[in-house]
């Protein structure tokens, strides 16, 4: 009977992976990729987008919920490599000097953000979902219109060709897999991106020390409870800005990291989705709206992506429409956000409604006595 | 020293290293075009003949095999260009390798080296010149309005991850 509920338990707490691996499971025979290019796909697309989704984890510590705001990195990553593929500066140099460029305005639009998250406590998602939105329309504003008279952009291969604004793809075949290409092994015809790896396993570690500092400590009991952390002398907003901001600047990076792996930057559309999919997958590997870890991070990652390489193919097959496939992992990326913020609240009412009905038989048992 | 000016000098430190990286970047990660043209020069009133056929190799890789009025190119992250040549002057000669080491100027992104010239060993001005491309823009964002530019809203089908 024990073993029964603990299984039930565990399969509550992991409906969402479960279901992947499922749907992985039922996929990957039918999509006939052999076993070589499935891992070459998966290790390629783990060293592209990890630490775009590390840098979700923060604001999670800090009770922020999943910051959809991480588009605004993403946003100041591809303004750093704008500005830094139109001065010509090519491969690791390249990256590292967009990764710097980008800290400014990530910090600047981070605490943008986290100003405005503070006036809307309780309701960080959907805010930080709109603001992504808001502050797009001033991406569009600098990069169509600003770019080129105000900020100097001399390349005509970057510029429009009515002489200002940036054309609709930026090539960045000059660092294209630099990081990846950097330390490379490869195994079994699978391309290992070591750097790339390396750089990732840095920030683990460095979100582990994180977790221990006091700065750290101050997140996780704000995103405990509010009103105890200020009790106990926590300056709570400066704590929520710094979680978003350093969000925001680890968005940058990763965004950085995103670009040189595809090689160009779709200028006005890169970024418009990155905060879905990267949500998503960490949803997928067991995350949720309070709490999420590194290892929920691979595990997303590894399942998402594998749904995502698996169901065009599978879809094809199935139906003789590989269109079928495409909107089938489109459906189940949104659905999978949906799916884990429904649970999400259904646990919480759960939880308070027993604690209510414990509270209210304490009461109880009290009368009596 | 109080604990205010402690934090503003490391702060001051962090933001002046991180400038200092950025220039070095700057300088050690600036790309150039190299096109190296096998092409007779006029200068001074002297001809210096294009060579029957040269080969180049940069890092250890053949980049181009140029014959008489022929163009290759490679590109170079810094500032200093180094190529291996192996030169047959006159048709039946011996080919001769020797290497180069070619500095190119920060601010010029497309550099064209006369080889001849280069290698008769003529002032710089002789042998270098600036890549100005004649090619008419047809790329896809040619005549494209503002909304074209930015596409319209395809719900999230469009892309992968």
């Amino acid at each position: 009977m024990r073993k029964e509920s603990k299984l039930l338990t565990f399969i509550t707490n992991n409906t969402v992976p479960l279901m992947f691996i499922l749907i992985c499971a039922v996929c990957i025979p039918i999509s006939g990729f052999s076993a070589s290019y499935l891992i070459n796909e998966i290790i390629t697309r783990m060293g592209r987008n990890v630490f775009l989704i590390l840098s979700l984890l923060i604001p999670i510590m800090a009770g922020m919920g999943l910051n959809f705001g991480m588009t605004l990195g993403a946003m100041a990553g591809e303004i750093a490599l704008i500005l830094v593929s139109d001065w010509q500066i090519w491969g690791i140099p390249g990256v590292v000097l967009a990764c710097i460029l980008s800290i400014p305005f990530s910090v600047l639009l981070g605490w943008v953000c986290g100003k405005l998250l503070n006036m809307a406590k309780g309701r960080e998602m959907i805010t930080s979902y709109i603001i992504s939105y808001f502050i797009n329309g001033i991406y569009q504003l600098v990069v169509l219109y600003m770019m080129g008279p105000i900020i100097p952009i001399s390349h005509s291969t970057i510029k429009l060709p009515r002489g200002y604004g940036i054309r609709n793809t930026v090539s960045l075949l000059n660092m294209r897999q630099c990081l990846d290409n950097a330390w490379a092994l490869r195994i079994g015809g699978v391309k290992i991106p070591v750097l790339t790896f390396v750089i990732i396993g840095l920030l683990c570690l460095f979100i582990i020390w994180f977790r221990r500092t006091k700065l750290g400590q101050d997140m996780r009991a704000v995103g405990q409870d509010m009103n105890v952390a200020r009790d106990a002398g926590i300056k709570v907003e400066r704590t929520r800005i710094i979680s978003i901001i350093m969000s925001t600047v680890l968005a940058g990076f990763g965004m950085v990291i995103y670009l040189q792996n595809m090689g160009n930057i779709a200028t006005y559309s890169s970024h418009s989705q990155i905060g879905m999919f990267c949500i998503a997958a960490l949803l997928v590997g067991g995350a949720s709206v309070d709490r999420a870890s590194i290892g929920n991070v691979f595990l997303g990652v590894i399942l998402f992506h594998t749904m995502f390489i698996v169901a065009p193919k599978a879809g094809g097959v199935i139906t003789g429409d590989t269109m079928i496939g495409e909107y089938f992992r489109v459906f189940v990326s949104y659905g999978v956000i949906t799916v884990a913020l429904v649970m999400y609240e259904a646990k919480k009412r759960k939880h308070k409604s027993r604690t209510g009905a414990e509270l209210a038989a304490a009461q109880k048992e009290e009368a009596v006595k | 020293m109080n604990v205010k000016t402690r934090r503003l000098i490391f702060r001051l430190a962090t933001v002046l290293v991180l400038i200092g990286i950025c220039a070095l970047m700057m300088v050690i990660g600036r790309g150039h075009t190299v096109y190296l043209d096998n092409k007779t020069l006029e200068y001074n009133g002297e001809t210096y003949s294009a060579m029957n056929k040269v080969t180049v190799y940069v890092n250890g890789e053949r980049i181009a095999k140029l014959a008489k009025r022929e163009r290759g190119s490679s590109i170079c992250i810094g500032q200093k260009f180094t190529m291996e040549l192996e030169i047959v002057k006159e048709k039946g000669d011996e080919p001769v390798k020797e290497t180069f080491t070619v500095k190119l100027p920060y601010n010029i992104d497309g550099v064209v080296i006369n080889l001849p010239g280069y290698l008769a060993g003529l002032p710089e001005e002789a042998w270098r010149s600036e890549f100005v491309s004649l090619a008419t823009d047809t790329s896809e964002n040619a005549g494209m309005t503002d909304e074209e530019i930015l596409g319209g809203d395809d719900m999230g089908l469009g892309g992968d991850f």
